[in-house]
């Protein structure tokens, strides 16, 4: 059962940063950001539960205030220009927190034990969870908490002033722009709740796994913060979960199968859901049908 | 002194390498304004094919090898406009970038199931040339390499302002529903541009794998990386603009290799991007505008 | 909508094919490790040799349980594409199955998140990690194994392995006195190996450190490095690096006639990989590893594992090695090989590994340490004319 658990685990975190490029997503930016804002609360968590032995909730916050902060300033600048400019100075920025922690050495001696980030070699024994007594299930259940709290936010964002807001930046700058919307201030607050929701998901990533570096918040993982929500569509918070379960559940794990065919088709599968789905798993019509069907007040959103 | 002019050299030579890749993004971007992120990888696929020759006539020569990477490259390029974009509605950016990321995963997947991952011997040209002045020396092979890029360049100019091929794949980029009132068949036009940035893919990888001798699956995310700079450094869509910011990030980062080391180097390279897009944000050649 | 409800419900369903009930006696055994990406040579070669290594038991009769009755062991192997989180899954599948052990991963980045979620201590109530033993065949990086108590590795202790290279070499060669060495920065094994192993102990051996220059794993251009190297004009050039970027930087030492009095190299580089990248650049290049086919016993444990489609190095023969230790440590504990005592089977296991003073391996004894990590044999191995031949066998 625990691999279920520890599965789940795993969705919810990567469910997380979807979350955060979700948002991002729904103002027209896209950002290969995310995994650098990831990479800031995963080290900001890790190295306030292990060094200076704070509890995880406090850690979170922290994680998640400066991945907001973090978000915040990168895109005052970053997001004057749009477009595939942008897709490729966020990409430099998430590199670049990347290469930021390639380089950081901060050890403290613990009980005779050197602890702390060392550069390439890594971040390890970010134990807090076991070292708690906590069992998977309980480590998952905390992290589906998190995960429902950050889907309900955005779901209400979605049917708030702020959603339609947002999306219309997304629609059409120009227009959005004419009917008197502050273009920067919509974005710029759009990149900050993905930068928390991103820092809140590394720091829940460096507790799950004990052990960060900086190759696991490359380029990789920045792509794939953007797949969930495309896979999944930007109608609904809900295709995000969706892809995740997608990728994870289905790609990795459960086409295990297939053996050396799990990993030809990883990349294969994407392509033709793309293909197959170029508005995502929930598009518009999609999100219509499954209203109809749950006799949902039609039109509310 | 001597240290920074042969870092320097080194350094743009090699950038040829990363001038071509970006010369295939930026034309992809010119006439569809999609990002092709498959590029890279599909390039270095096209390198890997050519080594195919080798298994059927051993001692074929290194110019056998490149032409059939060339021409495994344009093959490679129409299978990712099909795949990645023939399919998908034009209005959705989005799922043309995710299928693009989509391919690169396959196709280094593929590479790896062939080579078991490991590092596979690529045949050169000129690579015991050395030129000496005193002290300072010059890679034949990464001259070839030069030479090759600067020879794709003044083809692809030759052809997209020569011919009619050339004719209609501008008027596609500049306007495309003007285009396709004039009779121009968008379609062909747009796949007919991944089989030549393909070919070029194709040169490209097969460079890429003679100078450095070797080729992994390893090299495609960095190439994609210093493609996409060098592509936003030499203004989107330009090609020469690409060739001369290729150039540029492979001397500045080779430069500051030398002074500030390997770990920090990559550092410098966004860096020097941020600084253009503040300074420069059209890059080097900006278009005149157009779409987007 | 169809598409999505057939994708979850193929998901769930696939995802729930563990932990079938074994009809007669088995005992299983998995192995995991990178069989994706750059690296998928190391699977396949392990996974290989661990498949040899149990149709060679079976054959004998199987492994003798408690009862008297012989069980047959079965191997299920798995891919961790080189990542945490899919190491950390794998770990976890396996633990769901009547799996006793595991046996595994390719990378020291797996490694180490890995350890890090099993119980640091036994019979530590307070510690939730999880309960299973877990022994390295391939992971190198120094110092691992300390993570957890129910983590074992059989791999190569670098530190013993560089000190008597160094040693020997300054025997073998008193004039030289200079090393130079080159690291690939970006990869936590090669980095550690020379800034605490190399390096240490080619001081501690009377050598002077030249100089150092540094890359990353996946880098081309190696002229700034190689003329660093050339200007020191050490007597031995020290390169801590993987196949691929060990490749690059030969040749580019080709081109500028770089050529030491001596090359050494990483433990790892002494594969397949490195003669199929670069065999006539690395001629010379003298490294200690862990295996060689030395004798009769390494040859047939070699040809034994050709037969699954897998080639024999250091690695591979460990997962080979880490076999029979298992059985002979399965039939030592007395295993009841039930499914209603693998939770106390798996105990045992790791009791009966963490016991272990010397284990039997193809090149003769391993001394095992307090730490739960091997004190291996090793010896001198050296490129000729694209083939790893013994150079000096210092035991």
């Amino acid at each position: 059962m625990d691999f279920y658990f520890g599965l789940a685990q795993i969705i919810g975190v990567h469910t997380l940063i979807g979350l955060s490029a979700y948002i991002v997503l729904l103002t027209g930016q896209v950002s290969l950001a995310q995994a650098g804002f990831f990479a800031v609360g995963a080290y900001v968590a890790g190295m306030l539960t292990v060094l200076a032995g704070w509890a995880i909730l406090p850690a979170l916050a922290a994680s998640a205030v400066l991945g907001a902060v973090v978000a915040c300033a990168v895109g005052f600048p970053a997001l004057r220009v749009k477009g595939l400019m942008l897709v490729i100075v966020t990409l430099a920025f998430g590199e670049g927190v990347r290469l930021f922690f390639f380089n950081f050495d901060y050890q403290v001696a613990k009980g005779g034990v050197k602890l702390g980030p060392l550069g390439s070699e890594g971040f390890r024994q970010i134990r807090y969870f076991p070292e708690n007594g906590w069992t998977t299930m309980d480590v998952m259940l905390f992290i589906w908490v998190f995960v429902t709290l950050a889907m309900a936010l955005l779901w209400w964002f979605d049917r708030s002033r702020y959603g339609a807001v947002l999306r219309a930046v997304g629609e059409d700058e120009l227009a959005a722009q004419s009917v008197g919307l502050n273009l920067t201030a919509v974005k710029v607050s759009a990149m900050t709740i993905g930068g928390a929701i991103a820092g809140l998901g590394g720091g829940i990533y460096a507790h799950y796994t004990t052990h960060i570096e900086h190759a696991s918040f490359g380029i990789l993982l920045a792509t794939f913060a953007l797949a969930y929500p495309i896979l999944g569509g930007l109608g609904s918070v809900f295709g995000t979960l969706l892809a995740a379960m997608f990728v994870q559940g289905f790609l990795v794990e459960g086409l295990r199968f297939l053996g050396d065919w799990r990993n030809l088709l990883f990349g294969a599968l994407i392509v033709l859901a793309m293909n197959v789905r170029p508005k995502g798993f929930l598009d518009a019509p999609t999100l219509l049908g499954l209203k109809r069907l749950f006799g949902g007040k039609s039109g509310a959103a | 002194m001597l240290d920074f002019f042969q870092s320097l050299s080194d350094g743009v030579l090699f950038g040829s390498t990363y001038a071509l890749i970006g010369i295939g993004f930026t034309l992809v971007f010119g006439v569809m304004h999609k990002l092709n992120l498959s590029y890279a990888a599909a390039s270095v696929g096209g390198a890997y094919c050519g080594l195919l020759v080798l298994q059927v006539f051993a001692g074929a020569p290194p110019v056998v090898v490149f032409f059939c990477a060339f021409l495994a490259g344009g093959l490679l390029g129409w299978l990712v406009y099909l795949t990645c974009f023939h399919f998908i509605p034009i209005s959705n950016p989005l799922a043309t970038l995710m299928a693009t990321v989509g391919m690169l995963l396959l196709i280094d997947e593929i590479i790896v199931h062939l080579t078991a991952g490991m590092p596979v011997g690529y045949p050169a040209m000129f690579d015991d040339v050395m030129l000496r002045m005193g002290e300072f020396t010059v890679r034949g092979d990464l001259l070839m390499v030069f030479a090759v890029s600067m020879l794709c360049m003044g083809g692809l100019l030759a052809l997209l302002y020569k011919t009619r091929l050339g004719l209609a794949t501008r008027a596609v980029s500049q306007q495309t529903v003007a285009a396709l009132l004039c009779g121009i068949r968008v379609g062909q036009v747009n796949a007919m541009t991944f089989v030549i940035t393909g070919l070029l893919g194709g040169i490209a990888g097969a460079m890429i794998g003679a100078s450095v001798g070797t080729l992994s699956p390893l090299l495609t995310t960095p190439l994609t990386t210093k493609g996409l700079i060098v592509t936003v450094i030499g203004g989107l869509g330009s090609v020469p603009g690409a060739i001369i910011a290729g150039l540029l990030v492979g001397g500045f980062e080779n430069v500051l290799q030398q002074y500030r080391g390997v770990t920090e180097r990559d550092l410098y390279v966004m860096l020097l991007l941020f600084v253009f897009l503040v300074f420069r944000p059209g890059g080097l050649f900006a278009p005149k505008g157009g779409r987007d | 909508m169809k598409q999505i409800a057939v994708a979850v419900s193929l998901a769930f369903a696939a995802v729930g094919t563990t932990g079938a009930l074994a009809q007669e006696k088995t005992i299983k055994i998995a192995g995991f490790g990178a069989k994706s990406g750059v690296v998928r040579s190391f699977g396949v070669n392990s996974e290989a040799a661990m498949l040899a290594a149990a149709d060679q038991i079976n054959k004998a009769g199987g492994i003798k349980l408690a009862d008297g009755s012989k069980a047959k062991i079965k191997i299920d192997y798995y891919d961790d594409r080189c990542t945490a989180e899919e190491g950390i899954s794998v770990a976890r599948r396996m633990a769901g199955t009547d799996a006793l052990v595991g046996v595994g991963p390719t990378c020291s980045n797996v490694a180490e998140p890995l350890f890090g979620i099993l119980q640091k201590k036994v019979d530590d109530k307070s510690d939730s990690g999880m309960q299973f033993p877990i022994f390295s065949d391939v992971a190198i990086k120094g110092g691992l194994a300390r993570i957890s108590e129910w983590s074992f590795r059989n791999v190569p202790n670098e530190m013993t392995m560089y000190s008597s290279l160094f040693y020997w070499l300054k025997t073998q060669h008193p004039t030289l006195k200079t090393v130079f060495g080159g690291v690939e920065e970006d990869f936590a094994h090669s980095r550690a190996t020379w800034y605490v192993v190399m390096k240490d102990r080619a001081i501690a051996n009377g050598y002077t450190v030249a100089g150092e220059s540094k890359w990353l794993l996946a880098d081309t251009n190696f002229a700034t490095q190689v003329r660093e190297m050339k200007k020191a004009n050490a007597d031995i050039v020290a390169i801590s690096a993987h196949p691929f970027s060990t490749c690059g930087v030969l040749k580019e030492m080709q081109r500028q006639g770089v050529k030491p009095k001596l090359l050494v190299g990483l433990t790892s580089t002494s594969s397949l990989e490195t003669m199929q990248g670069c065999a006539k650049q690395a001629e010379g290049m003298m490294i200690p590893t862990s295996f060689a086919p030395v004798n009769k016993e390494a040859t047939a444990a070699a040809n034994a594992t050709a037969k699954f489609k897998g080639s024999a190095d250091l690695h591979s023969m460990a997962a080979w090695e880490n076999m029979f230790i298992l059985k002979q440590v399965m039939e030592s504990e007395n295993l009841s090989g039930n499914a209603k005592d693998l939770a106390s089977d798996r105990r045992k296991v790791r009791d009966g590994l963490a016991k272990l003073k010397v284990t039997k391996g193809l090149l003769g004894d391993t001394k095992r340490t307090d730490d739960r990590e091997a004190d291996k044999p090793y010896l001198f191995v050296q490129a000729k004319s694209g083939n790893w031949v013994v150079l000096h066998n210092p035991l």
